[in-house]
């Protein structure tokens, strides 16, 4: 049949122009998967990696899922261990998503290890954390309360309600507040999944049903445009303190009108650089010093061998005045 | 019918045999025994599902299961929920089951008593479904699947997935032997195909579309279990996205949307070819978002080709 | 061919009443749902949704469907977003998503129409081919902090009206005087109620249905515009469950997924019922996860209020259905 042929052929040219992408395998291999491709996150995150790779000299592969959907990193996962990548980091979706191919990754001798987000208890060989969960979320609510006052009403808009990373910095917001500072209220964080226009649509929510609402914290970096954009949109802004985890270019636009007071991230492309770089080591087999600087890294990082948490180190906050020393 | 059944699987199996060749070509390493797992560990919760959808499409009336994805994710959650607080773990299979069951049912009534569409009744308990699953959780798993299980979810045999050889391969067996030698499986071709008559010459109509709407959350059900006892924990997403995959491969399989044409193992054969394209792609480091967009293509063009083959015919 | 446009029907008073008690209720128990700036809120993130539903309804009133159009929106508003960044100015980037959504909706049309493949199925594998292309249109980035250009135009208030209102009432206006005055409006019940009549009276059903499309694919563009002067941003995930969403409302709103029963009062109701759902809820503390919940309910309780009186019938659905070429169903 012609169009049988037709179709075969389409498929073909498909498979066909792939090949570009297929890689020499005489290099050692970092691969690292993140929670969702398409985001510039993320991107800055590959970037490091492969500037790393670089350096390092070793190959890098980057692969992840089109949705924030477990079982397909599960499968892109599994199949790099097929692959036999000598080292595969995770930023898992879901701390116990990793469990089943923990075991497959040890047959195979493959190191298989978390970064950006964390899976505690799966047997990983180590995580590499951009900074800890606790001071991520002690960090955000204390530079809050410094532009919102003592008795600020706060509220939380997050994203995919599945997403661990996330979970656990707002855990330790709830931490925070009820410690160190009783007159503030914490809303019940409410979440937008992935959408940009979900999230306007429950921050726009939040500050009308909370008239005295003094600030907005988003947590995905998702969410973040949608946030501000609420509080340009109901002219909010000076009245309610937006902040979020994004990073200066996404966020830049926002402080300088004034929605975000800050924004509070590490530089997601040196925490892809340390990704790569543990990789290096687990694969070499050498261990990590409990401080060192790492080849092609400014500053020291820390390593705690008995959590086999890497740290990068503090987060940094970026304001208005600090946002356009930063390109990432 | 048997025209379209016929071809619907060489084009399926050549597909097949070209994305393996190109995969032994660009990517020789991939032709391996862990492979064949990686595919057939992936296909099973998809092919479970498609099955159940398959029944429901065949059956006609606009037919269509839009809820699989959060039937599936509902009862994960409810199986786990029971098992944690205090029920038998020896009875989660059967709560897994039962739970199933119960939420096509739902669909089966809002269909065949209520009279709602199936698209509309469907969309409806896919929001209340999946809805449902995220919110009692607040979107957190609930880990601590039964010890038992895991043996089970993650083993193999020669190298087949247990879950794939103990389920998937019977029921499609089952489900084709019932199809094709059953009164009950020829009234789903029947009525699917001409419902008017159908009713005419005295089949329960009703009561077989109720069936096969039970069917479908019946194997969501078994998948959800599926999912328990592979990943060890439930997961208030793990059917996202299930429903609109499910129709995909119902659809490229050769099973005609509106019922009463088509057959189950195109189906089966669809599922394989798509999760092999996905394997084959991420073996080759092709970005994800190439799956999405190949699959899409796919799907219209393989029906493309189905339509002319037709209009050829009837012309 | 005795279909004719419901103006307001019983599905609309529903609607209507559900909406008043639904504001009576929410006002009782939040006194900040009633306030100027809770109401602009909700009519704020009605746009998009307005106009989607707009379109969705003149599709399924030709017994289409469209399970893409969220993602139509999406790469309409990678061109508007583009042309911002390049200096267009406001006038070209506005006008560039109703034109880029039209490009778009003739290729939807060409495949569902041309193709003769049942809509359901095209607009499924046209779903994941536009996400791929919105994803290389984005090539991994986002489009975000774009100029404010188009924001001063669309976002400004006319009298203390966001100037998307307006807007949105025209689009309806335009759509209702075409399908109530028009022979083109006539064609398209007759071929949502009767492929087979309909084109043994004359009708170029093919025609019909592929403007329908195309329609469909202007509204998606027009609020893709709306879309970029409220956000400003696009992210590769845009649109994702808009097509869902939109099919909900319209279907709430009484239009008839078979085709030949549109009701544009009803879409925006509809639309209307659903946002004000979503932010009342939220208001009286309801978490937003169980916001689907809530959609999925009303779907099944506004539409089970139909049951039994013979609206379904399975058996002339079939054969409504059945292709090529759909014979003459009851309606």
């Amino acid at each position: 049949m012609l169009k049988t042929r037709t179709l075969l052929l389409a498929v073909a040219a498909a498979l066909a122009a792939s090949t570009t992408f297929a890689a020499a395998q005489d290099k050692a291999r970092v691969a690292f998967v993140p929670q969702i491709v398409g985001i510039p996150y993320f991107d800055a995150m590959q970037q490091g990696g492969e500037q790393a790779a670089k350096k390092l000299g070793v190959e890098f592969v980057y692969q992840g899922p089109v949705d924030t959907n477990p079982v397909d990193q599960l499968q892109i996962v599994q199949n790099l261990i097929n692959q036999g990548v000598e080292a595969i980091s995770v930023s898992v979706l879901d701390a116990s998503s990793l469990a089943p191919v923990v075991e497959a990754a040890k047959a195979k001798d493959i190191k298989l290890f978390t970064s950006d987000s964390d899976a505690p208890d799966s047997g990983r060989a180590l995580y590499v954390a951009q900074a800890s969960d606790q001071g991520l979320g002690y960090t955000i609510i204390d530079e809050m309360v410094k532009r919102a006052g003592e008795d600020a009403k706060i509220g939380i808009v997050s994203g995919e309600a599945t997403a661990s990373n996330l979970n656990a910095w707002i855990g330790y917001m709830q931490e925070r507040v009820k410690e160190k500072y009783p007159n503030v209220t914490l809303l019940d964080p409410q979440f937008a999944g992935g959408s940009a226009e979900r999230a306007a649509q429950i921050a726009g929510d939040m500050m009308a049903s909370n008239p005295d609402l003094k600030g907005i914290i988003a947590v995905a970096s998702t969410t973040c445009p949608g946030v501000a954009q609420a509080i340009e949109t109901a002219g909010k802004i000076g009245a309610v303190v937006g902040t979020g985890y994004c990073s200066p270019n996404t966020a830049r636009a926002y402080l300088k009108s004034g929605a975000f007071g800050y924004s509070v991230l590490w530089d997601p492309s040196e925490l892809g650089y340390l990704t790569v770089w543990a990789g290096k080591q687990l694969i070499d087999g050498k261990t990590i010093p409990a401080e060192t600087t790492p080849e092609g890294m400014s500053h020291p990082v820390t390593y705690d061998d008995k959590t086999g948490i890497l740290l990068l180190g503090d987060p940094a906050v970026f304001t208005a005045d600090n946002v356009d020393d930063f390109n990432f | 019918m048997s025209s379209r059944t016929s071809l619907t699987l060489p084009i399926l199996a050549g597909l097949w045999i070209l994305i393996v060749a190109g995969l032994a070509i660009l990517q020789p390493s991939a032709m391996a025994l862990s492979t064949v797992t990686t595919v057939l560990q992936f296909s099973t919760l998809l092919a479970l599902v498609s099955l159940g959808q398959a029944m429901v499409i065949l059956g006609g009336g606009a037919g269509i299961d839009l809820s699989v994805g959060g039937t599936v994710s509902l009862v994960a959650i409810i199986a786990m929920l029971l098992d944690t607080a205090g029920v038998p773990s020896f009875l989660l299979p059967v709560v897994c089951l039962v739970a199933g069951t119960l939420l096509g049912l739902v669909n089966g009534i809002l269909v065949t008593r209520l009279r709602l569409l199936p698209l509309i009744a469907t969309l409806g308990t896919f929001y209340v479904y999946s809805g449902t699953a995220l919110a009692i959780t607040g979107g957190s798993a609930i880990g601590g699947a039964p010890a038992y299980l895991l043996p089970w979810g993650r083993g193999t045999l020669a190298g087949f997935p247990l879950p794939f050889v103990t389920l998937v391969l019977p029921l499609f067996v089952l489900a084709v032997l019932l199809l094709r030698y059953t009164a009950w499986g020829r009234w789903i071709y029947a009525f699917g195909f001409n419902e008017r008559s159908a009713r005419l010459v005295g089949i329960p109509v009703d009561r077989a579309r109720f069936i096969a709407y039970g069917f479908s959350g019946l194997m969501a059900g078994l998948a959800a279990l599926v999912s328990l006892a592979w990943l060890g924990s439930a997961r208030p997403n793990i059917g996202q996205n299930l429903e609109l995959t499910s129709l995909t491969a119902v659809m490229l399989g050769g099973v005609a949307i509106f019922g009463g044409r088509g057959g189950l193992v195109g189906v089966l054969a669809a599922v394989l070819l798509l999760v092999t394209l996905q394997t084959g792609l991420l073996q080759l480091n092709v970005n994800t978002i190439w799956q999405v967009g190949i699959i899409g293509a796919l799907l219209i063009l393989v029906l493309l080709v189905d339509n002319i083959r037709m209009i050829r015919r009837t012309a | 061919m005795g279909a004719i446009v419901r103006q307001i029907g019983e599905r609309e008073l529903l609607l209507g009443a559900a909406c008043i008690v639904a504001l009576l209720l929410f006002s009782l128990i939040s006194p900040y749902f009633l306030t100027a700036t809770n109401i602009l809120t909700v009519l704020r993130n009605c746009n998009e949704l307005f106009l989607i539903g707009l379109g969705m309804t003149v599709v399924l009133g030709i017994g289409g469907i469209d399970v893409s159009v969220g993602v139509v929106m999406g790469l309409a508003a990678i061109a508007v977003g583009r042309l911002l960044q390049a200096d267009a100015g406001p006038l070209l980037s506005g006008l560039a998503g109703p034109l880029a959504g039209g490009v778009i909706g003739l290729v939807t049309a060409s495949v569902v129409v041309l193709g003769r493949i049942p809509a359901i199925v095209a607009t499924l594998g046209l779903f994941g081919v536009y996400r791929a292309a919105v994803f290389l249109a984005l090539g991994g980035a986002w489009l975000s902090g774009l100029p404010t250009d188009l924001t001063s135009v669309l976002g400004a208030p006319v009298l203390g009206i966001p100037v998307a209102l307006p807007v949105v009432a025209i689009a309806y206006l335009i759509v209702f005087v075409v399908i109530r005055h028009t022979p083109f409006g006539l064609h398209v019940l007759a071929t949502g109620n009767s492929e087979v009549k309909a084109r043994l009276s004359g009708v170029s059903v093919r025609r019909v249905q592929f403007t329908a499309y195309v329609i469909s694919g202007i509204c998606c563009g027009l609020a893709a515009s709306f879309y970029i002067a409220t956000y400003r941003n696009v992210a590769m995930t845009i649109g994702g469950t808009l097509a869902l969403e939109a099919i909900a409302a319209v279907i709430l709103g009484g239009t008839s997924i078979l085709g030949g029963r549109m009701s544009l009062l009803g879409t925006a109701l509809g639309v209307l019922l659903l946002r004000i759902l979503q932010n009342g809820l939220l208001l009286v503390g309801v978490p937003s996860l169980w916001q689907p919940v809530v959609t999925g309910l009303l779907l099944i309780l506004v539409l089970g209020t139909e049951a039994g009186r013979g609206r379904f019938d399975a058996a002339s659905l079939t054969r409504h259905l059945r292709r090529p070429g759909r014979q003459g169903a009851a309606g």
